[in-house]
């Protein structure tokens, strides 16, 4: 059963000192499927993307990671998953290629399949070479964006981990990264599950959707469904209306 | 372990960082070059003023017919003084560094045989150049009363109708210092002066691990703060691999600074040796740098090993260099340690307490070189080679990803 799924939590509860941020989580994603992941700020979407990414040990409840108990088979879940943290940085002082070399080499050390991946990952960020070749340093957040987003896709995971991967960019750079996460959904078949804050992009992305609120899941299922289900206009209404009123 | 991406990432990003590799390179060669200037020429930038006052200036002749007379002394004194670039003057006129007061009737006491001349010093204590002005005067003084006891000892032998040679009664003992190393065998002026010349070697170690700290906390802190490690967590990388690739990077630096640093004392000794006449490039012996630049690495690696596993847990830059201060300041005691003690005869519980510090190796490693002992060198070289890696494994053992997530800022 476990191990059908692409990320399987079963009961996770995960506390900070005094404060609980997942207060008996479950959630299972499928493979294959884009999963979105909604919630107010301190919901807890991000220490359950940390708990999936392998980072974050939980105090009790059950993680499988594409069949793999976590944290036990960590070191085999990390090779078949990237991700791609809040606000993530790329290497100032390396141009955008080498930012996707480095990250390439970590998993196929210093060999053509290495470059390969690169290339690949220069595709999916889709710079101009002249860009590609100039210190990050002086890259827009746009394009300091598309390159992290394109060194995760780029190893074709198992699973890709995003948390707000268009948080922060104005409406054409959102646009764009929104585009590649598409593009690469359609060509591997890959499971990613992301956060958002922005119910559109939930909506236009994702094939299911589990709202978040106080380190517990309030509703799952594919958007159109909870619509009908909880008779929104939208999943911002449908999440106001499971959160108590916005409280 | 797949290590060469984290090398590869960091030696890249080091060689981009042009200003600080300048500063780190440049820092040892301008300020050690600097250092032996102003110690050269910051004192003659402070003219001493010495005052000779001589209230006797009367002449004596001793009984077989020699002239003694005080201003024989005041005319040795004031050549010494004006030759090491004092000013001299014979009447109180302001500030000085040194008075001597040569007192009415000394001339007189210095002839007879029943009591002893007087002369007073009068030393200024806010005065940084009374100390050698006192020095120069007590010699001159010093060989003006050996030359006149020398003179009187004649005369009483003339007066018996004996031979006297004056040194028999003036200093009966003569004595001979041979100069032997710690295994008895002969050793050469040379090497005396190399060994003081180790101990200012080991003393410039406190200078060079500065720089890979700053660099070390940086490229772990600095990842944290620009958000590029959580994603690196996440990979294949192992912690081995992380900590290992950091602190093999760090320490290039450290050989660039060590080899800055060889280069500066080598400019701060051809400074002086141009200055003073004296060679003391010539006591640089190859084996000698090359323990230095062993000692820089050592010592680099060290405080790498040390500050690594409180950088890995530290939240931010002012936690990290707060701890980066303390490690510095202990290097900084065994390195100050080394100027004045010699670690090796000190007795054994403070001994074997700084030997568990990897830099009283590096010192050591540079002191017996000066001898040739290879087999003290090696010995000492592996004794920090291992404290280094129980400090490496320390630290790899301490890495945590969460905790290193959730480490404030």
């Amino acid at each position: 059963m476990r191990i059908e799924y692409a990320v399987y939590l079963d009961k996770v509860v995960k506390d900070f000192g005094k404060v609980r941020a997942l207060d008996g989580l479950s959630l299972r994603v499928r493979p294959g499927t884009v999963f979105g992941l909604i919630g107010p700020n301190g919901a807890g979407k991000t220490t359950t993307l940390r708990i999936i990414s392998t980072l974050v040990t939980p105090d009790s409840g059950e993680v499988y990671i594409l069949g793999r108990k976590l944290p036990e088979e960590k070191d085999h879940v990390r090779p078949q998953i990237t991700y791609l943290p809040e606000d993530a940085g790329i290497y100032h002082r390396l141009t955008g290629w080498e930012n996707l070399l480095f990250y390439a080499m970590i998993y196929y050390g210093k060999t053509p399949e290495a470059e390969e991946v690169a290339k690949y990952g220069a595709q999916i960020a889709s710079l101009p070479e002249k860009d590609l070749n100039r210190k990050a340093s002086e890259y827009s957040k746009g394009m300091i964006r598309r390159i992290a987003i394109a060194r995760t896709l780029m190893l074709r995971p198992q699973l890709a981990i995003l948390d707000e991967p268009t948080s922060g960019l104005d409406i054409f750079s959102a646009y764009r990264v929104r585009k590649m996460i598409k593009g690469f959904v359609k060509e591997t078949g890959s499971t990613i599950i992301l956060s958002s804050h922005n119910m559109l992009e939930i909506e236009d992305l994702c094939d299911e959707v589990a709202l978040i609120h106080k380190g517990k899941i309030v509703a799952e299922g594919m958007p159109q469904e909870l619509l009908r289900r909880y008779g929104g206009r939208n999943l911002e209404e449908v999440f106001i209306a499971l959160a108590g009123g916005g409280e | 372990m797949n290590i060469y991406p984290v090398i590869w990432k960091e030696l890249k990003d080091m060689s981009r960082d042009i200003r600080t590799l300048a500063a780190i390179s440049l820092m040892p060669l301008l300020m050690m070059p600097l250092l032996a200037l102003s110690s050269i020429y910051a004192q003659g930038l402070q003219p001493g003023t010495v005052i000779i006052m001589d209230e006797d200036r009367i002449e004596i002749q001793l009984g077989n017919g020699t002239i003694i007379s005080s201003a024989n002394l005041t005319t040795w004194l004031k050549n010494e003084f004006v030759k090491t670039g004092y000013k001299v003057l014979n009447e109180e006129t302001g500030e000085f560094d040194l008075e001597i007061k040569i007192p009415k009737g000394f001339t007189k006491n210095l002839t007879l045989f029943n009591t002893t001349a007087e002369l007073t010093i009068v030393k200024n204590v806010a005065s940084s150049k009374s100390q050698n002005a006192e020095g120069i005067a007590r010699n001159v003084i010093n060989a003006f009363s050996h030359t006149v006891a020398e003179l009187k000892v004649k005369y009483l032998g003339r007066l018996a109708q004996i031979s006297i040679y004056p040194p028999s009664v003036l200093s009966p003992i003569s004595t001979y210092t041979e100069l032997v190393r710690p295994g008895g065998e002969e050793a050469t002026y040379e090497e005396t002066v190399q060994i003081a010349l180790s101990k200012l070697l080991a003393f410039s170690l406190v200078f060079v691990t500065t720089p890979s700290i700053a660099y070390i906390t940086d490229s772990v802190v600095g990842e944290k703060e620009r958000k590029t490690f959580e994603s690196l967590l996440t990979t294949p990388l192992s912690r081995s691999a992380i900590v290992l690739g950091k602190l093999v990077s760090a320490s290039f630096i450290g050989l660039v600074t060590g080899l800055a640093d060889a280069a500066g004392l080598i400019l701060f000794f051809i400074l002086p040796s141009i200055a003073y006449g004296v060679n003391l490039l010539a006591f640089f012996t190859p084996s000698l740098i090359l323990a230095h630049i062993t000692a820089v690495y050592v010592s680099v690696l060290a405080s790498l090993a040390l500050i690594m596993p409180i950088v890995i847990r530290s939240g931010s830059y002012r936690t990290a260099q707060v701890f980066s201060l303390i490690i510095i300041s202990a290097a900084s005691i065994v390195f100050f340690i080394s100027l004045y003690v010699d670690i090796n005869q000190i007795v054994p519980a403070a001994k074997y307490v700084l030997y568990i510090l990897p830099y009283t190796h590096a010192v050591q490693m540079i002191k017996v070189s000066v001898f040739g002992d290879l087999t003290s060198f090696l010995l000492h070289l592996s004794a920090a080679v291992a404290e280094i890696l129980i400090l490496i494994g320390v630290a790899i053992k301490l890495f945590n990803e969460e905790k290193i997530i959730y480490s404030r800022t």
